[in-house]
């Protein structure tokens, strides 16, 4: 018989609340009326007729007695009792209760807070159709698998025409920021190439008008595009007329087929595409920025769909004579579109439960330091018969009360954290734009965590209380007993176990901090205070030849120049802290190639005062003059690091550098170059880096369409700014100027991620150093409470107050040192195991931590020291009530 | 007087109660109520089984609670409301087994009992 059912029909009788005793009641009587008349029937008199029913039928009030009984919930109601009895427990000691609860709260809110923010950034699927199914398929390096490499169009056709794991596989270029114009103004939008098959394979149709036909992928029969949602809704005021209407990005006339559905949010790049253009693949062999998603189909495994994929590679590479370097990798498209932000995230989980886990630990002492106070209740209760289980279930239900209270605490505090995170986390450090939100999975976590708290908070208690020998807690008739020794070694544990969970996490804060001093004070190769930079991207037909793109930068510097308080001005197609869009795989001439394809380098096309205007400083040979133009010898300054790859400890002055075309990976040829100087590495993208390769030539020998201009300026940043924009339309109206900042923007915000881990995990740090400090507070004051007597009696028998105080301490500061000699142990170890996650490998993940060791000693003693001190004061405060006993009040402390 | 009486009548062994009960609904198919499976116990088992016809009820408790039987109130032949049990399938499906397991006990009780 199912037991459910059983509770159902239980509850249902409880639900109909008593009406079940009249029922029966009622049954009873008439079953004794109908004997009655049928005894009257048989020739009795109505006295005998009534009698001999009752003398059959048996006591009335028993049966029913018997028959109610039955519907009892015995362990239901004994279940309401604990509960009432817990809560009355707990309002009778306010304080405690409402420690235990803020404890709870600060651990539970902020497990729930991080977990909305796991759930919304890497677990919840992307917002396609069944979009688990969607996998990226790409190319890896074979000695490297974590590197991906370019994937040729022609590896791509293959894999669509001979692949059967994939119910669709579709390409896409990494979106691109375009000029877009329209409606007579024209602005930066990510533009993002697709194949025909890109909102098939997604599962999103158009929302309005069409998706792309296959034959509109050919070069030519390619100038439509398909809006955003978003963008529609916003840029042109969700207009249905934008149907058919012609758009222009960088100076090319578009058609607007269709607008995309409003539920495509494709938000893991940079910016989220605003635009779709179909995607020429066959315009060139190669598309450095070609990548392939595919739907698997039914009963194929990512696995098994690589296996495949693997094959149709190894036979073209082989087809094709070519030494099999690449391997093929599938992978799930929503852990690869979240990957990078993913390290991070689960570090900082990790700290918050280190949190939590410190809340529950700490709980734990402040109830079992409590149940010492109440021995003789629960040696009393034992010795009334309450069994073990009760003992224990009572505890576990106080502490499933206090979790209660701190789970509804905690959640109302992780509403509030997570919306503080959300504009607190810096822009671009998450993998998604999804909003953080806090449901009910976040509310359900919240509560799992709450119970799994409760029953870690309440069962060590509970044993040991349970264990209580009744004879000797009655058997002394005054509460002078001290705790046993079992308890005390709990205690104690339990305190040193916190200690050694709040340094791990306070080591973890030092290391964030040197580190961010560290990335704060790292040379950055450049000096640039107060300069303004901006960016211009020229696009379109008027400047598909050199000379067009120099006579704009010609135009632009000159008007820049004469801008009234601007006194110097700059041009480069990269900066430090925003990289440069060129790029170059080199050899030195007369000697063997470094490599194959030669070493890949940054160039860096810039004028000639590019070094000066930034304060980078030149190691040797000469800066870039005017005379260095279209007309004269090639020349190249090349970074430190590049001298170090490329000559080592020889003299790069004077030697020349070749380019290595390579087609296949689109790296085009380029005449070579003499060396004439060497300046200072500086920072390409943040601090946190390996230095790069680069490569500095001249800007009138290397154009590029695509550039930075940077300027000295008295006048104020909004008059600046104005003044630039109003140059720029003036110059071209169709070339917007974007990205504007000043150097010292670029820096702030090159730090900005690691301020962020900073203050989290200081933040964290001290949530938990104020835990300790609680829970060795509780302590400490228990176990002086619980020495009152004994301490009068020492004063009494004089003993220095002093002495009683330098005792009580020096016995927490034992507990705590064996805890920190735990802490530093886990720490240590720790650090060894995370060692890979922490720091940054090139071409894997970023780091976390930059310059400092994993094993920092000055870390580590400054967690201690920070620890140590909280130590110190928590026990001191209530140790000093030792100090002030009154020896004829305590002895009569009965 | 009672005590006597019951204990010559109160050889139950525990449970035979209920599996009265039971058959008795089986046997006449239809709902029946307190009194009427009472009257019909006392006249198929000849007046002996029955210990107090008030302990029908405690034992139709028990075997709601099991979900042997569904009680329902509804019109008796008399046009007042009585409260009348019928068995669920699953009161069915324990019937064929209960008796086929108490026959069993009895086939060996009897085997003990008779000489051999």
């Amino acid at each position: 018989m199912s037991k459910l059912a059983e509770f159902g029909r239980r509850l249902i009788q409880l639900g109909r609340k008593g009406k079940g005793d009249t029922e029966l009641a009622e049954e009873m009587r008439q079953h004794l009326e109908m004997k009655i008349q049928a005894n009257l029937r048989a020739g009795m008199t109505p006295q005998e007729a009534r009698f001999e029913a009752q003398r059959e039928f048996g006591n009335r009030t028993r049966l029913q007695e018997e028959s109610r009984e039955l519907w009892r919930w015995g362990s239901f109601e004994s279940f309401f009792r604990s509960v009432r009895y817990g809560l009355r427990v707990l309002r009778k000691s306010p304080g405690f209760t409402a420690i235990a609860i803020l404890t709870l709260a600060l651990g539970i809110g902020a497990n729930a807070a991080i977990f909305s923010v796991l759930e919304a950034q890497l677990w919840r699927p992307l917002p396609f159709p069944d979009s688990e199914r969607l996998v990226e398929a790409h190319l890896v390096l074979r000695e490297r698998s974590r590197q991906w490499d370019v994937l040729p169009v022609r590896v791509f056709r293959a894999w669509q025409s001979e692949s059967h794991s994939f119910t669709n596989m579709t390409g896409y270029l990494y979106p691109q920021n375009r000029n877009l114009t329209a409606n007579g103004s024209s602005e930066r939008v990510d533009v993002m190439a697709v194949s025909a098959n890109f909102f098939d394979t997604l599962g999103l149709a158009p929302e309005r008008g069409r998706a792309f036909s296959p034959d509109e992928e050919k070069p030519g029969g390619n100038h439509l595009a398909i809006l955003s949602h978003a963008l529609w809704q916003n840029r042109f005021g969700s207009d249905p007329g934008m149907l058919g209407r012609v758009i222009t990005i960088d100076g090319d006339s578009y058609t607007v087929v269709g607008i995309a559905s409003s539920t495509l949010r494709i938000e893991y790049f940079y910016d989220e595409p605003a635009i779709f253009i179909p995607l020429a693949m066959e315009e060139s062999k190669v598309m450095r920025n070609l990548y392939a998603i595919g739907r698997l189909a039914p009963g194929f495994t990512p696995q098994g769909a690589q296996t495949e994929l693997e094959a149709i590679l190894q036979r073209q590479l082989k087809a094709e004579a070519i030494q099999p370097e690449p391997a093929a990798a599938v992978s799930n498209l929503r852990e690869t579109w979240t990957q990078f932000g993913a390290a991070p995230l689960y570090f900082f989980a990790g700290a918050v439960a280190l949190v939590l886990l410190i809340a529950c630990v700490n709980t734990a002492g402040l109830l079992l330091a409590r149940g010492l106070a109440r021995q003789r209740e629960f040696a009393l209760r034992a010795a009334l018969g309450a069994g073990v289980g009760t003992l224990i279930r009572q505890s576990l239900m106080e502490s499933l009360l206090l979790s209660a209270g701190g789970s509804a605490a905690g959640t109302l505090l992780g509403v509030w954290l997570v919306q503080a995170m959300s504009t607190f986390i810096p822009a671009y450090t998450l993998p998604r734009r999804a909003p953080v939100e806090f449901d009910t999975r976040v509310v359900l976590f919240a509560i799992i965590i709450s119970v799994a708290s409760a029953l870690l908070v309440g069962l060590v208690p509970g044993i040991l209380a349970s264990r209580v020998d009744a004879n000797r807690v009655l058997g002394q008739n005054s509460r002078s007993f001290t705790a046993g020794r079992r308890q005390r070694r709990m205690r104690s544990t339990l305190v040193s176990i916190e200690v050694a969970l709040g340094l791990v996490l306070l080591f973890g804060a030092g290391l964030f901090l040197s580190s961010f001093i560290r990335l704060i004070e790292a040379p950055r190769g450049f000096e640039a205070p107060g300069a303004l930079t901006f960016r211009v991207a020229l696009r379109g037909n008027d400047y598909s030849k050199p000379e067009q793109i120099q006579r704009y930068f010609r135009q632009l510097t000159d008007k820049l120049d004469s801008l009234p308080g601007v006194h110097e001005v700059t041009l480069g197609s990269g900066l430090p802290l925003a990289g440069t869009d060129l790029w170059g795989n080199v050899n030195v001439a007369g000697r063997p190639p470094v490599s194959k394809y030669g070493l890949s380098v940054d160039v860096f096309a810039v004028a000639p005062n590019y070094f000066q205007a930034l304060g980078m400083h030149l190691l040797a040979g000469r800066a870039f003059n005017p005379h260095d133009d279209a007309g004269s010898a090639r020349v190249a300054i090349i970074n430190r690091n590049a001298a170090k790859e490329l000559f080592g400890t020889e003299d790069p002055l004077g030697k020349v550098l070749e380019y290595v075309a390579a087609p296949e990976r689109g790296v085009p040829a380029e005449p070579p170059v003499q060396i004439i100087g060497v300046v200072e590495n500086a920072q390409e993208f943040n601090a946190n880096e390996v230095p790069f390769v680069d490569l500095y030539v001249p800007f009138a020998q290397k154009v590029a369409p695509s550039a930075y201009a940077l300027l000295y300026s008295d006048v104020p940043r909004g008059t600046l700014s104005d003044a630039i924009r109003a140059a720029a339309y003036n110059i071209d109206k169709d070339q917007p100027v974007y990205d504007m900042q000043t150097m010292d923007d670029r820096i702030d915000e090159s730090v900005s991620g690691a301020r962020f881990n900073l203050v989290l995990v200081a933040g964290l740090a001290g949530v938990a150093v104020l835990l300790v400090a609680i829970g060795i507070f509780g302590t400490v004051s228990y176990f002086v409470e619980q020495r009152t007597q004994e301490f009068g009696i020492r004063l009494a028998l004089g003993a220095s107050p002093r002495k009683l105080l330098a005792h009580t301490i020096g016995q927490s500061l034992l507990t705590g040192a064996v805890g920190l000699a735990l802490g530093v142990a886990t720490s240590l170890a720790l650090g060894r195991l995370l060692r890979h996650a922490l720091y940054l490998v090139p071409h894997e993940h970023t780091g976390m931590l930059y310059g400092v060791s994993i094993y920092d000693p000055l870390s580590l003693v400054g967690a201690g020291g920070v620890l140590f001190a909280a130590l110190l004061l928590a026990s001191y405060l209530p140790a000093r009530r030792a100090m002030c006993v009154d020896p004829m009040v305590a002895l009569r402390h009965e | 007087m009672t005590k006597e009486v019951l204990s010559k009548k109160a050889v139950l062994l525990p449970g035979t109660l209920e599996m009265l009960i039971l058959r008795s609904l089986e046997r006449t198919g239809e709902p029946m109520h307190g009194y009427g499976i009472a009257l019909y116990i006392k006249q198929i088992s000849k007046e002996v089984l029955l210990v107090e016809e008030g302990s029908l009820y405690p034992a139709l408790q028990r075997l709601a609670i099991k979900g042997l039987v569904k009680a329902e109130w509804s019109e008796s032949e008399t046009g007042r409301k009585a409260r009348y049990y019928k068995l669920t399938a699953a009161g069915r499906k324990q019937v064929t087994e209960e008796v086929a397991g108490f026959e069993k006990i009895l086939e060996a009780m009897l085997r003990v009992v008779q000489p051999a």
